[in-house]
């Protein structure tokens, strides 16, 4: 009788040591760690050039006022935009199944927006022309195949990217002064930074990682930093002129 | 003193055949034909390595006095195919090209050689680039038998032009003089100008109808022109084909267009 | 043996030692710079071509890619080349008749061998040739031979795709005969061996110096199929071997040939023809005070010359053959005018003979060739029971090797090693032995 009661104490023990194994051995549960901080620019920044697209009505007509060329932009607090922060080291090893929820890239305005779209590998693209005239989305990768398709207005374009690459620069031919660029990465722990130029790179595995912010013509940044269990540490970029 | 001379001569030639790099090569099967890529990597050096080089990257001796450039086969993006854009081409697409040659450029139409020889050549350009060993190409596209033209069609077809906005590249009239056809570049960076459509210049992938229908549909990858096929239905398409031809054959030099209904066919001969 | 026969037949060893140093001359870069291709593309080593090259030739030397014409070119791109050679080499003769003592011409003759040997180059050909206009095509190619004499080997425009048919090619001009085994693309310099002595044999006596390898003035109809595997060739030439300012008479010669080439799988385009020449060849002229007339030949005789060839490629070695049957008159046989024909010998007939080669080829890459031929004359008839059986009968063979160090679309540079051996049966001029020479070349070949 005795011995019959340590069983159900026994599993428990077991279940316990098992369950616990798992949770080592498994992918990365989320435990609450993120790395953010923010992305500045220093100095005067460079100015854009007006964009004439009087060729096209349909895209004259969505800016009164010319809008101008947007390489560079800085907010008020110094924040630099459209760059973009990811883990560039220390994921060794680990796989990543792409979110099922696309990424969205517009063309509004006759313009991408966002002008700097990060996604992973093999998942969905959703390409969508919300202006009254034909677009043609022409990605232009050096590690990814090169595609090219024509958008008339409303219809839906859905493609996807198989390797890593930043960045893909996108453009449109008709549009000769649309210019975008689309980011894969192999892992979820990317992001791109707003106005303010903060990013956040949200439930990441406790590790010791190497951060790559990059910028379309500011170029690369790299920094180290250790991730400890539910830490939340801040790293800031300084990129100057 | 005329040993010295042979001995010497021979040293140097073997030297210079040392840095020919050697490639695993592919297979390629066209008409029930199967390619020998040794045997196409002895023809790539007689006849292909001064304008693509011998890394097969388009940068042969000759490759700065060309315009359009060698293509780089290393990239793996071909402009003339039956397959969907983004996708690899098919063995018979290349194999086509090289029968064909590109009209207007100096890839010369390599009919003299033997049927064998350019499918030898097919498995030994396709070596150059891993994407053909990590990728398969995408399955041809269809295309539908053409309606007859008419008026109708081709007027539907100069509408399309419009909304397409083939205007901007092409010009308003199709002479290739559209507001963003200064700003083209390849995918590469080097200016290239969209085609003059009322010119007598025969188009560079295949001059039939079914040639331009293909080329809608499968746009010209590594250039600025795109693949229509989620623009426009087949009907549409076959519109703009008959505007094309419409505004080929207003040309002094404007050659009739073959009509020979056949989908996808590959290159007799 | 008469004093005729032997001066006919020294005439005849000039006649082959002059057209032996004429420079072959048509590899042509000038061609390779315009449209950007290496020489090996149209050549299986250049001078000599290969199918891709033929195919450029019988298109007008048009690639077709809509970019023929000279307006599509840099203006600065000039149509012209030059090719050249700067050799050493060693000629020897086993049988030549000289002074038994020198500068005594009274005191006999007696054969001996010569030998001379040093430095050397050959003459300069000067080609440009292209496009016109798009079907339109030219060549003119002057000549400066070694000595610095000029003249003009070729001289011809061609109307092409005539009815927008490759079927009908118009050419006029001076032109060398359609044959796809080209004397002017032999890969053979040296004095021996440069020379197919198929197409310049004349047998001995006889006075018709007519040469199937000659460049003839006339018109030449030309087609072929799109992809060059049929060809046909019909000439109508004046009867005066090429000569310029009409010096023989008004008759005209037809020149016909035809090629058809077919693939054996895996071996490769294999082609193979057959050609016929009938011409007429004038036995005297019109005279004025003894001395005769120009243009005023008459008393024409025929001749032919028919025969076959066929070009052989298996993987890395191919074979060019060729054989030929020729026949003089019997007028022309004996240098005999037809105004006379009690001045023929007893026994005269009309020469006949037999003769080809084979020149076979390792190709062992684009920039290393290496060669050799066998060649061989037979006469079947001589002109007249006088002339031994065996005489103007002769074998020669050619061993070699060009090297093209580099190879570029601007430029050629080859070395080149040969040697070649030729029996002239009976053609000692005392003792009627065979007359043999040898001849070793080594040098650098080069043309831009």
């Amino acid at each position: 009788m005795k011995r019959a009661n340590f069983l159900p104490l026994l599993l428990f023990v077991i279940f316990l040591i098992v369950s616990t194994g798992l949770v080592v051995l498994a992918d990365p549960l989320p435990d609450n760690s993120s790395v953010s901080g923010t992305v500045k620019f220093t100095g005067v920044a460079p100015k854009g050039t007006r964009i004439d697209m009087s060729f096209d009505p349909n895209c004259a007509k969505t800016h009164p006022t010319p809008i101008t060329t947007q390489e560079v932009v800085v907010g008020t607090g110094g924040g630099l935009e459209n760059a973009v922060v990811y883990v560039s080291d220390g994921l060794s090893g680990k796989t990543f199944d792409p979110p099922a929820q696309p990424a969205v890239l517009e063309q509004k305005g006759c313009i991408y927006q966002p002008r700097v779209l990060a996604l992973q590998a093999n998942q969905k693209l959703d390409v969508k022309n919300d202006d009254a005239t034909s677009h043609n989305i022409h990605p232009m990768p050096a590690n990814n195949r090169e595609w090219n398709k024509t958008q008339p207005p409303g219809v839906p374009i859905e493609e996807s990217f198989a390797r890593e690459e930043i960045a893909i620069p996108v453009k449109c031919n008709i549009h000769p002064w649309m210019r975008g660029y689309i980011s894969v990465f192999k892992h979820p722990f990317f992001s791109v930074t707003d106005k303010e130029g903060a990013f956040e790179l949200k439930n990441l595995p406790a590790g010791t990682y190497t951060l790559t912010a990059w910028h379309e013509k500011l170029g690369t940044q790299v920094q180290k930093v250790t991730v400890g269990a539910g830490e939340t540490p801040k790293v800031n970029f300084v990129f100057k002129q | 003193m005329r040993i010295h001379f042979a001995s010497a001569g021979i040293a140097v030639l073997l030297a210079s055949l040392a840095c020919v790099p050697s490639s695993v090569g592919q297979q390629s099967h066209v008409g029930g034909l199967n390619g020998n890529p040794k045997h196409g990597e002895q023809l790539y050096q007689r006849y292909c390595i001064f304008c693509h080089g011998r890394y097969g990257d388009g940068r042969g001796e000759s490759a700065p006095y060309l315009d359009p450039k060698p293509r780089d086969f290393t990239v793996a993006t071909f402009k003339c195919r039956s397959t969907p854009s983004g996708s690899l081409p098919l063995d018979s697409d290349l194999f086509d090209t090289i029968t064909r040659g590109v009209h207007a450029s100096n890839m010369p139409s390599w009919k003299p050689l033997t049927r064998q020889e350019r499918v030898d050549l097919v498995a030994y350009v396709k070596a150059f680039s891993p994407k053909f060993t990590e990728e398969k190409p995408a399955a041809a596209v269809q295309i539908p038998p053409e309606p007859p033209t008419s008026a109708e069609s081709v007027k539907r077809g100069a509408e399309l032009f419009q909304t397409m906005n083939c205007w901007a590249c092409h010009g308003k009239e199709g002479r290739g003089n559209g507001p963003s056809a200064a700003t083209l570049t390849d995918s590469k960076g080097n200016p290239i100008t969209p085609f003059d459509l009322t010119s007598g210049t025969r188009l560079k992938c295949g001059d039939s109808d079914q040639g331009i229908f293909r080329d809608l549909t499968t746009g010209l990858d590594g250039t600025p022109m795109p693949s229509f096929t989620d623009a426009m239905k087949p009907d549409q398409m076959w519109d703009v084909v008959h505007y094309i031809a419409s505004l080929r054959a207003s040309s002094k030099k404007g050659a009739k267009l073959e009509n020979t209904n056949q989908p996808n066919q590959t290159e007799k001969n | 043996m008469s004093v005729a026969v032997r001066t006919l037949r020294t005439v005849l060893v000039v006649a082959l030692l002059w057209f032996s140093s004429t420079q072959s001359a048509h590899a042509i870069p000038a061609f390779a710079r315009k449209y950007g291709l290496p020489c090996s593309a149209c050549h299986q080593a250049w001078p000599m071509l290969n199918n891709f090259g033929q195919t450029f030739k019988d298109n007008g030397y048009q690639l077709g890619n809509d970019r023929d014409g000279p307006i599509y070119q840099q203006p600065a791109y000039w149509p012209i080349m030059f090719r050249t050679s700067t050799i050493w080499h060693r000629e020897s003769n086993a049988r030549r008749a000289i002074d038994s003592t020198p500068g005594v011409p009274s005191g006999g003759q007696v054969e001996s061998s010569i030998t001379t040997s040093g430095f050397d180059f050959s003459g300069l050909d000067i080609v440009a040739a292209g496009t016109l206009y798009n079907n339109i095509s030219f060549f003119v190619q002057p000549f400066i031979n070694n000595s610095g004499s000029t003249s003009i080997n070729q001289s011809w425009m061609r109307f092409d795709r005539l009815l927008k048919t490759p079927w009908l090619n118009v050419k006029m001009g001076k032109f060398e005969l359609d044959q796809p085994i080209s004397q002017e693309r032999s890969l053979i310099l040296n004095n021996t061996g440069a020379s197919y002595y198929n197409y310049f044999f004349t047998p001995p006596g006889d006075n018709n110096f007519f040469a199937l390898g000659g460049i003839p003035l006339g018109v030449e109809v030309m087609g072929h199929s799109e992809n060059d595997y049929t060809r046909y060739s019909v000439s109508v030439l004046s009867s005066n071997n090429g000569q310029p300012g009409l010096p023989t008479n008004s008759t005209y010669d037809v020149y016909a040939n035809f090629t058809q080439g077919f693939e054996l799988p895996g071996l490769g385009l294999q082609r193979g023809g057959a050609y016929a020449y009938f011409g007429q060849a004038p036995t005297f002229f019109q005279t004025n005070g003894g001395r005769p007339i120009a243009g005023t030949g008459t008393g024409n005789r025929n001749f032919s010359r028919v025969g076959a060839y066929g070009l052989w490629y298996f993987g890395k070695f191919d074979f060019s053959t060729f054989y030929l049957h020729g026949h003089n008159d019997v007028f022309l046989g004996n240098s005999v005018p037809s105004n006379q024909p009690g001045k023929l010998p007893v026994g005269a007939a009309g020469p006949s003979w037999n003769g080809g080669f084979v020149e076979a080829h390792y190709t062992y890459n684009p920039r290393l060739i290496l060669i050799g031929k066998y060649e061989l004359t037979r006469i079947s008839k001589q002109a007249n029971p006088g002339i031994p059986a065996n005489a103007g009968n002769l074998d020669t063979w050619t061993f070699g090797y060009r090297w093209y160090p580099i190879m570029s679309p601007r430029a050629g540079l080859a070395w080149t090693q040969e040697f070649s051996h030729i029996v002239n049966a009976g053609a000692a001029p005392i003792s009627g032995k065979d007359d043999i020479s040898n001849s070793y070349l080594m040098g650098f070949d080069f043309d831009f």
